[in-house]
């Protein structure tokens, strides 16, 4: 195999190469890629004394030499990489020593952090990925990476446009993460499961500190692990690092015990280093290590050890919710994104994921509210489609390790879905269920469950990422069902050692008093071995069950968990409500959200949808934008009556939702933070307040060319356009922006606003109207809509 | 490490008289802030050139331009880089609450702000251990006076900001994740007099809400 040199014995990688051509006169902050070109013998020298010194792979000089760095320094990708990595071939020609193509990140952070989408950051490192190949890279070694997601596309770039092995590391702190949180058992799992050769941790810290999250890596990969750290810590005076060749080498040595096999340094490091290091292995052997072999699914920040029972939440789903459906249809991500929140803080570990309805394209909707829905909820999650495409774009957006919902017993749907599974590294449902239907008995269903077990691990799929669902049927309509459901569980559970999944709910479907069936299956269930039940998290006894299941299966150690969960937080935030007769104007005043809604739903009985908002809703948001404008009520104050407003709207929704009608919508327009402007609380400020008016606001979100303003202004025949800008270097932007609209024969009307605009700018640029904060947005949207 | 919670009520407009229950929130929003997030700083000391066109600092060639920098600096031979961050962390919670409660939301964003600043309290604390007998200047930062915000890109390089924070700048100069600071510290010999704060060096001065109702941030 091409990548056995990384498998088979211990590897001596190489040192720093920004902080050695520092040493020999390259400012701090410059660009070190030009050099391939400018001073090939300083390169050459430092790769020679780097093979002398004991290193059996270099890295080639091309950190940084991606198309975002190098867009104005006049240079092709191809053309510094190939330079690069030809001086390190000749360096070392002869010697036995492997060329590594260096790719380190990009220097603009990706979404949702920043405004890099991650096909962007796919396309960046496929160029250079190419070109490296094509130059004679022996690997690729994808390095000091702190955003999996980053790290994720390009590995993909690498083992989709290449043949080359690919090691990736990573950069943690003292705390066990990465700068964006990213936990070592995330990273591990992660590239593993999406076909990484090797994986590490390099710079950030020296070897002593980075030895106990090392050892962690050990034990949450099966690959081969790199270390390369710094030399210690740098001084702040003259930038020298605080760990000698000897230090270094003596602290780096107890990783070979933990069971790295890879060794090299980083920032700080030189090829005295490098020729210790060899010194102190030779002869050395790799150390056998145990891998923990757990079912896992993560996001970077939340890891998932299928350990004990985990909850999956079933409520992003359209089946049976008219709301859901509606807010499909509309393309509302963000009432999908809400009810993912509610499901996490209620306490789901999993969200199921499910977007598939007639008139929506899973294959676009999918992944879209993947990324969504991971841009705020740190939970893992659950891909639930029966479109292979769609899974496939929805697995390749998630940044983490995904479970995918499902595959049965038919050998088509295996050989379909189970390659994109493998190549993703997923977990994956399997339904026990083929063409003749679901097996009546627990023998039948376990049947099933071994051909799709022979069938994942023929794709090479290891066993704790299958999970077996064997089908909860409704117990009312077969009564005897329920039993065999619970044999076949206990079966795959001890016989196969599988987990398994149940969608828990259906059990009592037909049923009163439904809650008391359901739960009783769940305990039962658990019991018999249930690990992953499909529930919606929002119901208290479902959770109760669990948490209770939790403390008498000695998971929940000392019943804290338990104990705190009925003793009770101190109650957050808002004032009480007052006793009896609060009015509903009242509860909007006070910022009151739950007794504003259920207030709404009483008055619904008696008058209509307008009534309730021209009558209520808007005179009570006045009455506090007033107060506001007074100074006697502050933003947070104004903000949660606007919420309690928007839990008004949300009863409106549902009550036009069921009887069909149009919803009430006052006006559209469309909001905007302009190019180059990543802040956008203001604007969302602004879109919260409006929206509680009943204005239909269009958010583009943040960092908005000019041309998508325009193409949405036309594709939607808008009237009212807002813009925001926070900084001074972006109004620019903005002033272009309004530009641009009034090119239309129609031009929308505008409004600005943001920390630095001034109705003096406002009125140069052409805007119709400056917007001091978001309550006299509401105003402009009142002249405007009437 | 202390968040300010009078800093934060300043930064939503309510410094004077804030209501009970919104001091009462802040506080609590302040607590979940400080045990979920650390700010993160780092800093490095270059040596100073006074020329005509500015102060350079050496090492790092950067020339720091300007009425500000030349009168803050005057009497150092020394000026420290410094950046502070909450990194992603924050914004992934400010983003989860924005989903969540805008109210709430706009309460950490304030909070942020103030988190950020002990942040770089505790840095120069830090650094004033570290060179007994020496002098700090006031912190200024590019944006603030006339010290250019385009010099943000060179400062980060200088710090290797990604590597060591996290941190990067967009070409319109912002720094990301978004509740960084970045600033200069000058470090001299004498007693230093030179002050940065207040109205006249800010660069909000024509839009600020406060001073238009004629208040100060006290800053």
């Amino acid at each position: 195999m091409h990548s056995d040199f990384l498998k088979n014995d211990i590897l001596i990688l190489d040192g720093a190469m920004g902080t050695v051509l520092q040493q020999r006169g390259l400012p701090p902050g410059g660009q070190p890629e030009l050099l391939n070109l400018t001073e090939p013998e300083l390169l050459d020298s430092v790769y020679q004394e780097y093979a002398d010194a004991g290193s059996q792979v270099v890295y080639a000089n091309t950190f940084g030499a991606n198309g975002l760095k190098l867009q104005r320094t006049g240079h092709s990708v191809d053309e510094i990489v190939t330079a690069a990595v030809t001086i390190a071939k000749q360096a070392v020609a002869g010697l036995g020593v492997r060329v590594a193509l260096d790719m380190g990140p990009l220097g603009e952070l990706l979404e949702p952090m920043g405004s890099l989408p991650f096909e962007r950051a796919y396309e960046l490192f496929r160029e250079m990925a190419v070109a490296g190949e094509k130059a004679g890279a022996d690997l690729v070694a994808i390095e000091t990476m702190t955003d999996l997601y980053e790290a994720k596309a390009a590995l993909l770039a690498v083992k989709e446009n290449t043949d080359l092995p690919v090691l990736v590391t990573m950069s943690f702190d003292e705390t066990g993460r990465t700068f964006t949180g990213c936990t070592v058992a995330s990273m591990a799992r992660t590239l593993e499961g999406l076909g990484a050769d090797a994986v590490g941790l390099n710079c950030s810290l020296g070897p002593d500190k980075l030895a106990p999250l090392l050892a962690e890596l050990c034990r949450n990969t099966r690959l081969p692990v790199v270390a390369k750290p710094n030399a210690g810590l740098p001084d702040p005076v003259d930038g020298h690092y605080d760990m000698g060749p000897e230090a270094f080498v003596e602290a780096l040595l107890p990783c070979l015990d933990a069971g790295v096999t890879i060794f090299g340094g980083c920032c700080g490091t030189s090829p005295e280093y490098i020729r210790r290091l060899a010194q102190a292995l030779n002869g050395k052997k790799p150390v056998p290590r145990t891998y923990d072999a757990v079912s896992f699914v993560c996001s970077p920040v939340t890891p998932c050890r299928v350990d004990g029972v985990r909850v999956i939440g079933e409520r992003i789903n359209p089946t049976g919710k008219k709301r859901f459906q509606q807010a499909l249809l509309e393309n509302d991500l963000d009432y999908i994104l809400d009810v993912g929140v509610q499901q996490e803080d209620a306490g789901a570990d999993i969200l199921d994921v499910n977007v598939g309805f007639p008139g929506v394209n899973e294959v676009e909707m999918l992944p879209r509210v993947v990324k969504k829905l991971q841009s705020t909820i740190s939970l893992p999650l659950q891909l639930d489609s029966s479109n292979p495409d769609a899974l496939e774009a929805g697995l390749r957006v998630y940044n983490g390790k995904a479970a995918v919902n499902s595959v049965n017993g038919e050998p088509e749907v295996l050989d379909r879905i189970l390659p994109i599974i493998k190549k993703y590294g997923a977990s994956v449902v399997g339904l026990t269920l083929d063409k003749n239907g679901i097996p009546q008995t627990a023998e039948g269903r376990v049947a099933i469950a071994r051909r799709i077990l022979d069938a994942a691990l023929s794709y090479g799929i290891p066993r704790e990422d299958l999970w077996i669902d064997c089908l909860t049927l409704t117990v009312s309509a077969q009564q005897d069902q329920a039993v065999e459901t619970l044999k076949a569980v206990e079966t795959v559970h001890r016989e196969l050692g599988l987990q398994t999944v149940l969608g828990v709910s259906n059990i009592s479907f037909g049923l009163p008093n439904r809650p008391l069936i359901t739960q009783n299956f769940l305990i039962q269930a658990m019991h018999a071995g249930l690990t992953l039940p499909i529930i919606n998290p929002n119901q208290k006894e479902m959770l109760d069950a669990v948490a209770a299941f939790r403390v008498l299966s000695g998971e929940d150690r000392e019943c804290r968990t338990y104990v705190a969960r009925f003793t009770g937080e101190p109650a957050l935030v808002q004032a009480a409500p007052a006793a009896g007769n609060l009015t509903l104007d009242d509860a909007i005043i006070r910022g009151l959200k739950a007794e504003a809604g259920k207030l709404a739903k009483a008055a619904l009985e008696t008058e209509d949808e307008l009534s309730l908002v021209e009558g209520h809703l808007i005179p009570a948001l006045d009455r506090v934008g007033e107060g506001y404008e007074q100074g006697k009520v502050f933003l947070p104050q104004l903000l949660s009556a606007a919420q309690a407003a928007q839990s008004v709207f949300e009863v409106i929704r549902v009550s036009i939702a069921q009887k069909g009608g149009a919803p009430v919508k006052k006006g559209r327009l469309v909001i905007a933070t302009v190019k180059g402007d990543i802040h956008d609380i203001g604007k969302n400020i602004v879109k919260t307040v409006l929206e509680n008016y009943g204005y239909e606001v269009l958010d583009l979100g943040r960092d908005v060319s000019p041309e998508t303003i325009l193409k949405a202004v036309q594709e939607q025949d808008i009237r009212l356009v807002g813009l925001s800008a926070l900084m001074t270097t972006t109004l620019p932007a903005m002033e272009e922006t309004i530009r641009l609209l009034q090119t239309l024969p129609e031009p929308p009307i505008t409004f600005v606003g943001g920390a630095v605009v001034t109705p003096e700018y406002a009125r140069q640029m052409g805007a119709d109207y400056y917007a001091k904060d978001a309550r006299q947005s509401v105003e402009i949207a009142r002249k405007v809509f009437g | 490490m202390k968040l300010d919670i009078m800093e934060a009520l300043r930064y939503l407009g309510a410094g004077s008289s804030p209501p009970e229950v919104l001091r009462r929130d802040m506080e609590q929003i302040a607590d979940q802030l400080t045990a979920a997030v650390r700010p993160r700083y780092a800093y490095r000391v270059f040596s100073t050139v006074h020329e005509e066109r500015g102060v350079l600092l050496r090492e790092a060639g950067i020339l720091l331009t300007g009425r500000s920098a030349a009168r803050m600096l005057a009497q150092c031979d020394q000026a420290v880089l410094l950046i502070c961050t909450l990194g992603a962390g924050f914004e992934t919670m400010l983003r989860a609450e924005q989903a969540r409660d805008m109210a709430r939301a706009v309460m950490l964003d304030a909070c942020g702000s103030a988190w950020v600043e002990s942040g770089c309290n505790a840095a120069e604390e830090e650094l004033a251990a570290r060179f007994p007998g020496r002098y700090l200047t006031d912190r200024f930062s590019p944006g603030y006076g006339d010290l250019p915000l385009a010099l943000q890109p060179a400062i980060c390089a200088a710090l290797d900001a990604g590597r060591r924070v996290g941190v990067q700048v967009t070409d319109s100069f912002l720094m990301n994740p978004s509740k960084s600071v970045t600033a200069v510290i000058g470090l001299s010999d004498r007693p230093q007099q030179a002050r940065i704060r207040g109205c006249a060096y800010c660069s909000m001065r024509e839009t600020c809400t406060l001073r238009k109702g004629g208040k100060s941030c006290a800053l």
